[in-house]
């Protein structure tokens, strides 16, 4: 069994929990200490992930489960400890390793307040244990748990260290999630009884998913939607999402946007699609339907916003919109593209709200109309924006585009089969209008890129950042918080790292452009929007074998 | 579903004749007595003297204490004279239970003793 | 054991009934603990009291080896007294339950009684002879065994619960409990007379053979109501909830643990040998009453708690919410998923009891600082005693069902056996349950919020002191909370091949 290397997973899951009870043991007082086990952690996790890469078998294999284990869990209610990956998880499973580990480098000079970089990392560590967890889970109540995992810590992190309006953010994104995944848990039982009660394995529910009756079955993916669709989010259950993002740290946001959207997405293509086909097609035109409403609502939300972080709040609504087009289709192509666009969506616009946090840290404002002039003060970064605004908007040859323009294309022509067919016209009807979201989204992106890089550079709110672009407020509130003086030292500990970054010949010159840890944060997800953008034939080869096996009890409906 | 109604009925009924019994019984009452007040009988009864003091004067602990240890070796003796009469059928069996029993209240006693209840002053 | 006093004949020769000692062990046990430490407390000397808790929590686990002795010795089920008293694999499962409960229970005391300065023998004669109580009800299949170990159990709490006798509260606490208490002693006694006298016995099994659904007496279907609404009064169950919040707030606050988890347990503990062993044929009768109990129970509970504003409060309202999902698989009972409700119960109790006691652990250290029981007093804990913080989390987390921690291995089972019974029913229990599950965690996750979001409310953050009795019931609670969430198996392996 060794020679499948299946430990690997597991040893990839649950790595950063290791590093959680090394750090348990050190005090949080030794700052440096705790994030450079914490980035270890994550490195070596990394580190694993790409050796897992390097085991996968490509090819005509990639559809097929690998690294599979399977052993008993809790034999009492017939769930089992089963995971694997395949090709539709590989990507994400990667990505969320990825993620967390460019984020926890960000974090080196960017603990937000009120610091306490220790239970800070922590929580990440077991956020990434959750997300990977989930993309690696074959049996649905292990999936459930991992789902249920990220919910905590990410609630602390936006309760703890997000903005203003922290824990109203906080409360209204667990409540959502949690009553998601209470229904997708209930779901998941009904579903359990009615293929025999035998087992929550989703390859042995994949095969019996026959046995339910279409009445049945509608009502079960009724919970299953609910529960995703909040996670999504999709367009009626998303009002929590604005408020997440503006409230959340950098990190928060970045790894809500990159990989916590997706679990809901991948959760329809890995879960309710294959398990309920027959409720699947029910629902497609509900899906298509709510997708586009939330791709035009989204862009229009995004044009009605004034804050930065919320415009890339209401973007995320719009894309995942395209994301959900395309899985509505239920088409190979659609879902194809669908998992492309999870994956460029997390880059995107994680790099997004990598840059905003990054200017709110040097302008303290993220109103767009204060702003501008970005590139005269700050070139570097306001270019990377700049790209970034265009991977988003879809533009051929960054990412973005092969998440968008496939998901859009695939609605010409959704699933039929002999028995089967998805309304066409109504599907190529859903095609124009998300065409014209696509109008949209270069609108409004183009528009707040005009409007904070372009024009003469806008006066900084005065004396509120110092040479390291840190906040100097962070003092300001010391005594308040225990963890404060630490937020202290951290501003003597980030110095030696960032002199010498700046170089900008601007006479206002206090803020810095791009440091250290940024760039290395934000390398290798440029580079990853580059390369996935100019050669998407990557993932797709990886994706379609996968994509194809899981449609195929879809494929296989006789309209009975 | 008639059956699970039929089930609830009879508790329902129930109930109905329980305040029903209760109301006619009080109704009745009301009807037939005779109705002559006088400030006597509104007065609170107290072994027919007149009250004196109010309703919440404090009384000796101690009376109380003793009542107790006097309830518990009496129905102690209850339990005891139905065994004496069978002695012999229950034997060592019975015996033994009756030690245990016995012993049980005697570290009521003990307790009562080291607690100090026992004297009086 | 009445029925056959009756029975027999007065002249016939008398032979000693056969006695199980093996079976009866951890009762005896813990009778005769019991005894020393009524004995001990007599002869103690003031300063040497603390050793009557070390006896007590001894006792408790000197009570438990005989619990691991009969569950390896292999017999199936040791019946005595004519099957009034059954000692099986479910009956040792919730025994083991309510002596480490009670064990708990006694690591929380320690420091509170001996600071506090209350009587310290009576405490625990009165608290083991409690834990006895329900150690009794486990094995009771008989309707007087039954009513004498509720009140063995229940008359112990009435006297704990006022134990703070110069608070007004600790007094108003002792008295409701103790008046509403004995009401519903009277109510229940009134139905098992129902049944006994429709039955002509008062042994579970015989009057479960007896009552078969649809040619039920009406006298048997009223039987049936008063004795459930009387073990209804005891576990809280709305709209017999009332005396429980201000009973949970007047306690001494270790009582209170023990009332909201051993004392409510018992309660189910007696339900489940009632509805399993002499109504498994009433369904039609105890389902639907049961069922829109546990639907009330568990929304009005958790609509009330999102209101308070102190914790103890706030947990009786959470403790009845959690009630009406412990009641939720006894619903179905009785149907097709009887073995899946039976194992959902007990795993719920189980997991309930390491999480809520272990949350009253961390109440218990916190107000040893603050002295308070304000909500607001937990601002910022996390910040000046963080693996308070943290464990305080776990619990309310666990209470609200969140992987990996207990609770959602509890919650999960209550799901599973209501959708199970496959009935419109069962899946309408369900999406209730759901909601309040969400519900549940607007008043959980406003403690958190105060743990980790809030300001400390008086600027002091000095660390807390917790005493070693107090880490070790926090330790053991915690790793109970987390390790049944992880690894279910646990629990679940004994509670899946228990049958009644």
């Amino acid at each position: 069994m060794l020679t499948d290397h299946n430990w690997i997973l597991t040893v990839g899951v649950f790595l950063p929990l290791a590093g959680v009870l090394i750090m348990l043991f050190i005090p949080k007082e030794e700052e440096s200490l705790n994030k450079a086990i914490a980035i270890i952690t994550a490195a070596v996790t990394l580190a694993v992930g790409i050796a897992t890469m390097a085991w996968f078998k490509y090819g005509s294999d990639s559809s097929k489960l690998q690294f599979h284990v399977d052993v008993a869990w809790i034999p009492a209610i017939k769930s089992r400890y089963i995971i694997g990956l395949d090709g539709v998880s590989m990507p994400l499973y990667i990505l969320s390793m990825v993620i967390t580990l460019l984020v926890m480098i960000y974090s080196w000079d960017h603990i937000p307040e009120p610091g306490n970089a220790k239970a800070f990392m922590i929580l990440m560590l077991i956020l990434q244990t959750g997300m990977a967890g989930t993309f690696v889970a074959q049996d649905l109540i292990l999936f459930f748990v991992f789902f249920e995992v990220v919910l905590l810590p990410m609630y602390f992190m936006i309760g703890v260290w997000g903005g203003e309006q922290r824990q109203y953010a906080s409360l209204k994104f667990f409540l959502y999630t949690m009553f998601g995944s209470a229904l997708m848990l209930v779901a998941f039982l009904a579903l359990f009884f009615q293929t025999g009660a035998q087992s929550f394995s989703l390859e042995y529910l994949y095969a019996h998913s026959s046995m339910i009756s279409t009445n049945v079955a509608v009502w079960i993916f009724a919970g299953m939607f609910v529960g995703f669709a909040v996670k999504v989010p999709m367009f009626p259950f998303h009002t929590w999402l604005p408020d997440a993002h503006t409230q959340a740290p950098t990190q928060g946001s970045v790894i809500l946007a990159a990989i916590l959207l997706k679990l809901g997405t991948y959760g329809f293509i890995r879960i309710a699609i294959p398990t309920l086909p027959q409720a699947a097609v029910k629902w497609a035109p509900v899906i298509g339907v709510l997708a586009v409403i939330g791709i035009i609502y989204g862009a229009l939300g995004c044009l009605a916003q004034t804050d930065m972080k919320r415009l890339i709040a209401f973007s995320s609504v719009a894309h995942m919109g395209f994301v959900m087009l395309g899985i509505s289709t239920l088409t190979q192509f659609g879902i194809n593209a669908a998992v492309y666009g999870m994956v460029a969506h997390g880059l995107i616009t994680g790099m997004l709200f990598f840059l905003a946090g990054s200017i709110k840290n040097r302008y303290h404002t993220l109103e767009i109309a204060k702003m501008g002039g970005i590139l005269k003060r700050i070139p570097r970064l306001g270019w990377i924006l700049g790209m970034c605004a265009m991977a988003s908007l879809g533009l051929p040859g960054l990412a973005g585009f092969w998440g968008e323009f496939p998901a859009i294309l695939s609605a010409y022509s959704p699933f039929h089969n002999d028995y089967v067919h998805l309304s066409q016209p109504l599907f190529r009807t859903l095609m124009v209008i998300a065409a014209i979201g696509t109008v949209l989204a270069a609108g409004y992106l183009l528009w707040m890129f005009q409007r904070v890089a372009f024009g003469e550079a806008s006066p900084l709110i005065a004396g509120d950042v110092d040479a390291d672009g840190n906040d100097l407020h962070a003092g300001a509130h010391a005594g308040d918080h225990a963890g404060d003086h630490l937020v202290g030292e951290r501003g003597h500990g980030a110095v030696p790292f960032s002199v010498g970054a700046a170089g900008n010949a601007d006479p206002h010159a206090e803020v810095h452009d791009v440091g250290i840890f940024e760039w290395i944060a934000w390398t290798p997800l440029l580079i990853g929007i580059v390369v996935l953008g100019a050669y998407p034939d990557l993932m797709f080869k990886v994706l379609n074998g996968s994509v194809t096996k899981l449609l195929a009890p879809v494929q296989a409906l006789t309209g009975k | 579903m008639s059956q699970l109604l039929r089930s609830y009925l009879t508790v329902a009924m129930f109930g109905a004749i329980g305040v029903l019994l209760a109301a006619l019984l009080l109704a009745i009452s009301a009807l037939v007595r005779p109705n002559r007040p006088n400030a006597d009988k509104s007065k609170v009864y107290e072994s027919g003297v007149d009250p004196i003091g109010d309703g919440w004067s404090q009384s000796q602990i101690r009376y109380y204490v003793f009542a107790l240890l006097f309830v518990i070796f009496d129905v102690e003796t209850v339990f005891i004279f139905p065994w004496a009469t069978q002695l012999e059928r229950y034997a060592g069996f019975g015996l033994l239970e009756m030690g245990i029993f016995v012993f049980v209240l005697l570290l009521g006693l003990v307790y009562a003793w080291r607690k100090g209840v026992l004297r009086w002053v | 054991m009445l029925s056959t006093l009756l029975a027999s004949d007065v002249v016939a020769p008398f032979s000693s009934p056969k006695i199980d000692y093996h079976a009866l062990a951890p009762e005896l046990v813990l009778a005769g603990v019991i005894v020393a430490v009524l004995l001990a407390d007599l002869f103690l000397e003031e300063s040497k009291k603390w050793v009557l808790s070390t006896i007590a929590g001894f006792g408790l686990l000197a009570a438990f080896i005989p619990i691991v002795t009969l569950a390896v010795s292999g017999h199936r089920a040791r019946s005595m007294f004519g099957g009034a008293y059954v000692v099986d694999t479910y009956s040792l499962l919730v025994k083991g339950i309510f002596l480490l409960a009670g064990y708990v229970v006694v690591l929380l005391s320690q420091n509170y009684l001996e600071e506090g300065d209350y009587y310290q023998g009576e405490y625990y004669f009165l608290l083991l002879s409690s834990i006895l109580g329900m150690v009794m009800m486990g094995s009771s299949r008989d309707l007087v065994t039954i009513f004498v170990s509720l009140e063995f159990l229940s008359i112990p709490a009435y006297m704990l619960a006022a134990w703070r006798k110069r608070d007004l509260k600790s007094n108003e606490a002792g008295t409701k409990y103790y008046l509403l208490g004995v009401f519903a002693s009277a109510v229940m006694l009134y139905g098992m007379s129902l049944l006994y006298g429709d039955t002509g016995t008062t042994i579970l099994k015989g009057i479960g053979a007896k009552l078969q659904n649809g040619s039920m007496s009406p006298v048997a279907v009223l039987g049936i109501v008063f004795v459930i609404i009387g073990f209804a009064f005891k576990v809280s169950a709305v709209p017999f909830h009332n005396w429980a919040p201000d009973t949970y707030q007047g306690a001494p606050t270790p009582i209170t643990a023990f009332l909201s988890v051993a004392s409510k347990a018992a309660g189910f503990v007696a339900l489940i040998n009632l509805i399993y062993v002499a109504f498994p044929h009433g369904g039609d009768v105890f389902q639907p009453m049961i069922g829109v109990m546990a639907a009330s129970t568990m929304t009005l509970g958790n609509v009330m708690a999102l209101r308070q504003t102190n914790i103890v409060r706030m947990l009786a309202y959470s403790s009845i919410s959690q009630g009406g999902f412990i009641l939720m698989p006894l619903a179905v009972a009785g149907g097709k998923s009887s073995g899946n409700a039976l194992t959902a119960i007990v795993t719920y109790l189980a997991v309930y009891a390491a999480t809520n006691l272990g949350l009253f652990a961390v109440i218990i250290a916190v107000s040893r600082k603050t002295r308070s029981g304000e909500v607001s007093s937990w601002g910022g804990l996390f910040s000046y005693a963080p693996l308070l913080g943290v464990l305080a989390t776990a619990f309310l987390a666990s209470l609200a069902g969140i992987p990996p921690l207990g609770g959602w291995v509890a919650k999960f089972g209550a799901f599973r056996a209501v959708i199970t019974s496959g009935t419109n029913w069962g899946y309408a229990l369900a999406i209730v349950g759901a909601v309040n599950s969400v519900i549940a965690f607007g008043y959980y996750g406003s403690l958190m919020r105060e743990i980790w979001m809030k300001p400390v409310p008086d600027g002091d953050t000095a660390p807390i002191r917790t005493p070693s009795s107090l880490n070790a019931a926090l330790m053991i609670c915690g790793g109970a909370t987390l390790a049944l969430g992880v690894v279910p198996g646990i629990i679940l392996r004994f509670s899946d091949i228990i049958k009644l």
